[in-house]
């Protein structure tokens, strides 16, 4: 028996662990690689702390998982790091990215399958939380029945809506991805069942009326949101989260208003949902 | 033109051989019928004239009817067997089968205000019913709202369709009965499991069947996701749509199909009276078949 490189310590029976014993910026060995992997795979969402790390190390750990995608739409681009977006919030801020539960770029073909944020200030006030959701429990949750209506359904995302009004200075002419994608979503790598809508993407059930179509994602939005299969993570300078788009959705909380919350995000490109 | 005048010569026909007048109120529903006198005698073939007729409209209107209560109860059975309604609040002595329709300056609720088919909580719910109104409101209230259960399942898209097509629903008379708002005893209130998408035995349409008086959840689903799909379903249902809106004048009659068809009474006219006698038509119990 090997002995565990990493300590991983659950925050729900969920979703969601902290892991201790790795600075990832500074080189990760292959068994503490595979150990974080798996600790991923097992809890959707994992997080880090005191983490210290420059852009090209933050790059450099999320390289080890997959190639970086490079976001349609990145509200502060960071020079010469296209593969980096910045999330930031103060007292100029009139609105942040993500506050609405989704999964990153879920209008994309291609979503990303992950992605890594690394908070260098968190508010004063001691907000900013941000709060995951376990779509396999959500899927999980529904009635066998309404498992198999939905299980047959796919759904349009697209990104004018996310996006559309985000720039300082909007491009009419701008074209924003758009992808049909099934409502329920197998992972690639553990072959379980996940949701795979959410509020801010997804525009409408293909082959339902516009109301059917509302009426069913309002059900399905409702039960995602459900505390049961959620965990709440604090923030704090040099935290850092990394999660999986193809089973987790997140939603990112402004409490903190005036006050600044600073960091930065690189994404993990992923495959076509299936 | 030439088939305009076709067209009216068939029409003309039809008349002459159906015996009755059908004028449709709604695409969807509704058609009054004229030159029947439902207090006499009818034909064979004008009892077939308007079966057919109820069940192509749904819900058929007679105008200046007059009929003594065995008169009415005489042409309801050539239907079917006559329905004993579980907690008449306003029983007619020696005729158990008339349901007496009563709203005054003394009433504190009336019945059917919610969208329904009537007691649906039943196993087997009643089939049709005939109301008869002696008297309308001095205001002009009291109108009748009629809704196509057939054409709320056909508006669904065929996804929808085919989910609800596999589930039932749980009806129960608790809400319309309960509470003392009937001489029903507690222990008593009917309940049943109905099929949510109905195959009518006549026309072998689909008609969608769950209403907000009578049901209370699909079997099938969680709580929460019955209650979502419900909602929805009640006003996909309530569109007007799929609507038509009778105004009752002293003497009409209205016989409805409860099988494809749900109805709501509205009560706009509250201290004014309006009274009638309602006869229902005993049913099967519902079945869905593809």
């Amino acid at each position: 028996m090997s002995i565990p490189s990493i300590d991983v310590r659950k925050l729900t029976p969920t979703i969601g662990a902290e892991i201790f014993g790795v600075d990832i910026g500074h080189g990760v060995s292959k068994g503490q690689y595979d150990e974080i992997r798996q600790a991923l795979l097992d809890n959707l969402v994992i997080f880090f702390r005191d983490q210290d790390m420059t852009l090209d190390q933050h790059k450099a750990f999320g390289r080890l998982f997959g190639k970086l995608h490079i976001h349609p739409e990145p509200a502060f681009p960071v020079a010469g790091h296209p593969e980096v977006i910045t999330i930031k919030a103060d007292e100029n801020s009139m609105r942040v990215a993500g506050e609405v539960w989704h999964s990153d770029v879920s209008c994309d073909a291609e979503p990303p399958m992950g992605s890594i944020l690394h908070i260098h200030n968190v508010p004063e006030n001691g907000g900013g939380d941000t709060l995951f959701a376990n779509m396999y429990a959500a899927y999980e949750g529904l009635s066998e029945t309404m498992q198999s209506f939905v299980g047959g359904l796919s759904a349009m995302h697209d990104g004018n809506a996310a996006y559309r009004d985000k720039p300082a200075v909007p491009d009419p002419d701008k074209v924003y991805p758009r992808a049909e994608h099934p409502i329920v979503r197998t992972h690639p790598e553990t072959g379980r069942k996940a949701l795979f809508v959410n509020r801010y993407f997804t525009e409408g059930i293909v082959g339902l009326s516009v109301e059917e179509s509302n009426a069913l994602l309002e059900i399905l939005y409702r039960h995602i949101e459900k505390p049961e299969w959620q965990c709440r993570f604090k923030w704090q300078p040099n935290s850092v989260a990394f999660w999986d788009n193809r089973c987790a959705q997140h939603n990112a909380i402004w409490d903190y208003f005036p006050q600044r919350r600073f960091g930065y995000r690189v994404a993990l490109c992923g495959e076509k949902p299936v | 033109m030439i088939m305009e005048r076709f067209d009216f010569l068939v029409r003309s026909c039809k008349l002459a051989d159906t015996l009755i007048d059908v004028q449709k109120l709604t695409p969807s529903i509704g058609a009054e019928i004229f030159g029947v006198d439902l207090g006499a005698e009818i034909s064979a073939r004008q009892f077939q004239a308007i079966h057919q007729a109820l069940l192509d409209h749904q819900v058929i209107f007679f105008r200046d009817q007059k009929m003594s209560v065995d008169q009415q109860k005489a042409f309801v059975r050539q239907f079917g067997e006559l329905h004993i309604h579980p907690g008449p609040r306003f029983p007619i002595d020696g005729h158990p089968e008339i349901l007496g329709i009563w709203a005054d300056e003394n009433s504190k609720r009336v019945s059917g205000e919610e969208w329904h088919s009537d007691v649906s909580c039943e196993p087997k719910p009643a089939m049709a019913s005939m109301l008869y109104i002696h008297e309308v409101p001095k205001n002009d209230g009291g109108d009748t709202l009629f809704a196509s259960m057939y054409a709320a399942f056909e508006a669904l898209s065929d996804p929808f369709k085919r989910f609800l097509s596999g589930l039932t629903a749980l009806h129960t008379g608790a809400a319309a009965y309960g509470g003392g708002r009937s001489p029903i005893a507690a222990t008593n209130i009917p309940s049943a499991e109905h099929p949510v998408i109905r195959t009518h035995p006549e026309t072998g349409r689909q008609a969608l069947y769950v209403n907000r008086y009578f049901t209370s959840h699909i079997a099938q689903l969680s709580r929460s996701e019955s209650n979502a799909v419900l909602e929805y379903l009640y006003g996909h249902a309530e569109k007007v749509e799929f609507q038509c809106r009778f105004k009752w004048r002293a003497n009409s009659v209205a016989f409805w199909d409860n099988r494809c068809v749900q109805h709501k009474v509205i009560w706009d006219y509250f201290p004014y009276r309006r009274n009638g006698h309602r006869i229902t038509v005993s049913g099967d119990r519902p079945f869905h078949q593809i």
